[in-house]
């Protein structure tokens, strides 16, 4: 199945991609997912599907778009 | 008493006088410094109902106990007055040298009386003080009267100057520093207009009293460094502020044609990356160790520094994708003095109210130019326009009628930051409660909002965390005063703040201690306020309506068809009342204000408003 993964702010330089269409084999959780960029795993993140937010344990679907960014807390 | 200087420098334009009076250790612990002097002085010193544009009202220039000492971030002012834009107490932080120079001529707050006859530059060194003309440089922007300042003074100076706004009281002119920097959203540049105060000038010499001179120095240089590394390793400034806006876009969340719309297909163009792209330039405020400012060509070729609120007040809000564009547009706010995002909010209203038949009008949104020469308008009051569109969204909405309030993007009067709340409804909940009108500055919870509770949610859950944000940013980094963006942005940890309090001061307080603090300040800003209105009741504290209206809804994208719900909104508010002691209108009670220390404030603001 077909994911696109969007990364925002700082995550772009540390992923090496802006965003991309990743093709998966099979289904993936959205914690899977996120385990296959190359981030820092350690700052914590929101993952959104589609604009919404998910848990780690969220099955994504073939299509989803998929946005990852640290915390941020405005200017 | 160590930690501060004990002074406070008071100067009075209409008779050029000056004097320099002491405070004693209650007064700095009960208060701290910055917003917190300055909530208390206003408080005492002006009378309610005054004209917020006359002689009567007064300028607070006010600093931290850790303002101007080397640690992260910590060169930042609090300038505060009666606001000319919502009416009651206003005020705002900016980067400048002021934070320290006016510490080290031995002040920790200047407070500004009366009017000049004629525009004048306020000098001070040390324990001097002169009153010199600035009429070369009235009816000059900010950049010239900086570029005339220096010339004169140099670098090392602090400095607060406005420009065309503030001369012409724009109720949304700010005041400027050398370091390009902005604050004072409220009309703080205005005052300083109003008293023919073009510029306030500041050199010190002393020594900054300190607790532990020598601990502190260690400590703050050690940390300055640390959070520099910090910032260069997670990359945060390569985008700044403005990689929010891609987030934004994606959630649902961005401010579009007057808030009407949360997202765009072309926002990418004026998104965190194409900002880093186009960066010729960053520029920080004294002390800073993670420099935000990203600078960028703008379409006329000048420099024009920017960061997420302008360019989602100033683009998206006005359907303008064009970074250039946006940089135009933010280059002449920073000129005349504008605060960038009122601007934003009063040009998009005016777009909006035209395309619903509220009023005539040529202004189009996505019509960069038309704002460009609109701004020009309100800067200089120019016209039936530019005198309409200097008065701000409410003043404009109330002249136009048709219920064009409705979608007027302001709260109590100072317009909304650039997170559009339509189905965020513990966001709009900051917006709606936040101290002194609609400003992110004081509680942002989208992010935690989003991922720790459901979207759905108006329960306690969001007022607590309303509240938490509050004591933090609205309390203690505009006590301190200092920036919390290491804090935000870099995960620096809060106990670093009274570990420096205590240097400086030697004290031994907590973050418990600091919560008091910041309690206190939000209960005496809500006096402030009946104070001014005495029938104001619980809807002052809603934001716009347009975000309860179902027509307004997406039609697509992940909040389709949801808007807010004015009775669940209404009874989140109630949470926030209830966890924050305040009666069913906001109101403080009497027995909270008691807690706080504020009984004889309590009982002088019974003459206006009951208290229960």
């Amino acid at each position: 199945m077909k994911i696109i993964v969007k990364l925002i702010g700082p995550l772009i330089y540390e992923g090496g991609f802006s965003e991309k269409v990743l093709a998966l084999p099979g289904p993936v959780t959205a914690g899977k997912l996120s385990a296959l960029v190359n981030i820092d795993k350690k700052r914590p993140t929101i993952i959104t599907r589609n604009g919404k937010a998910v848990t780690p344990d969220d099955m994504l679907e073939n299509g989803d778009r998929v946005v990852i960014s640290h915390i941020y807390s405005g200017g | 008493m160590k930690g501060w200087t004990g002074n406070i420098l008071r100067v009075n334009l209409t008779n050029k006088t000056y004097k320099k009076e002491s405070f004693n250790e209650e007064f700095a612990t009960t208060w701290i410094g910055g917003r917190g002097f300055a909530v208390k002085i206003l408080y005492d010193e002006l009378k309610p109902g005054i004209d917020p544009l006359g002689p009567e009202n007064k300028l607070v220039v006010a600093l931290g106990p850790i303002s101007g000492i080397p640690a992260p971030n910590t060169g930042k002012a609090v300038v505060a007055a009666k606001s000319p834009l919502t009416g009651f107490y206003g005020d705002g932080n900016l980067g400048s040298r002021i934070s320290e120079q006016l510490r080290k001529a031995g002040y920790d707050a200047l407070i500004v009386e009366g009017k000049a006859v004629k525009p004048t530059l306020l000098y001070i060194e040390d324990d001097k003080v002169e009153f010199l003309s600035a009429e070369e440089v009235w009816g000059k922007g900010t950049y010239a009267t900086n570029d005339w300042i220096y010339a004169k003074y140099g670098k090392g100076a602090g400095v607060l100057n406005i420009g065309q706004g503030g001369e012409n009281l724009v109720r949304y002119a700010v005041v400027r520093s050398l370091e390009g920097r902005a604050g004072g959203r409220p009309g703080m540049g205005a005052v300083m207009g109003s008293k023919l105060l073009k510029a306030i000038v500041v050199k010190g010499t002393k020594p900054i009293p300190q607790a532990n001179p020598e601990a502190m120095r260690a400590l703050g240089i050690g940390d300055l460094k640390t959070v520099h590394e910090m910032d260069k390793k997670s990359g945060w400034t390569k985008q700044s502020t403005n990689a929010v806006l891609a987030w934004c876009n994606e959630v649902a969340g961005l401010p579009v044609q007057n808030f009407r719309k949360t997202s765009h297909t072309e926002a990418w163009k004026i998104d965190g990356e194409r900002l880093n792209d186009a960066r010729v330039a960053t520029y920080g405020c004294p002390s800073c160790t993670m420099k935000c400012g990203i600078t960028i060509h703008d379409k006329e070729g000048r420099e024009s520094e920017l960061d997420y609120e302008n360019v989602g007040l100033l683009g998206s809000n006005l359907n303008i994708f064009e970074l250039n564009q946006v940089g135009s547009l933010n280059y002449l706010c920073d000129e005349y003095g504008l605060d960038t995002m009122s601007a934003g909010c009063t040009l998009s209203f005016y777009a909006d109210a035209i395309e619903h038949g509220a009023t005539e009008g040529d202004f189009k949104f996505g019509d960069a130019e038309r704002a460009k020469e609109l701004l020009r308008l309100a800067a200089h009051r120019e016209g039936k326009v530019g005198n309409l569109l200097a008065e701000g969204s409410l003043r404009m909405a109330r002249e136009f009628g048709h219920n064009s309030e409705a979608y007027a993007m302001q709260v109590k009067g100072l317009e909304v930051a650039a997170y559009n709340c339509k189905f965020i409804p513990g966001q709009a909940l900051s917006f709606g409660v936040a101290a002194i009108g609609a400003h992110h500055r004081e509680a942002w919870i989208i992010s935690f909002e989003l991922k720790n509770t459901t979207r759905e949610s108006f329960g306690p859950e969001k007022a607590a965390k309303v509240i938490e944000l509050q004591r933090i940013r609205g309390g203690m980094f505009e006590t301190l005063v200092s920036c919390r963006f290491p804090w935000i942005e870099e995960g620096w940890s809060l106990e670093n703040y009274p570990k420096y309090f205590n240097t400086v001061t030697g004290l031994n307080w907590t973050l418990d201690d600091m919560w008091k603090v910041a309690d206190r300040i939000y209960a005496m800003i809500k006096l402030h306020y009946i104070r001014e209105f005495p029938q104001a009741t619980r809807k002052g504290d809603y934001p716009p309506a347009v975000w309860f209206d179902p027509s307004n809804s997406d039609t697509e994208g992940p909040i389709a068809g949801k808007c807010l719900d004015l009775d669940k909104y209404d009874k989140m508010l109630q949470h926030y009342y209830d966890q924050r002691g305040y009666d069913n209108r906001g109101i403080p009670t009497r027995s909270l204000l008691g807690k706080l220390g504020l009984s004889k404030e309590a009982s002088a603001v019974e003459k206006y408003a009951k208290l229960n």
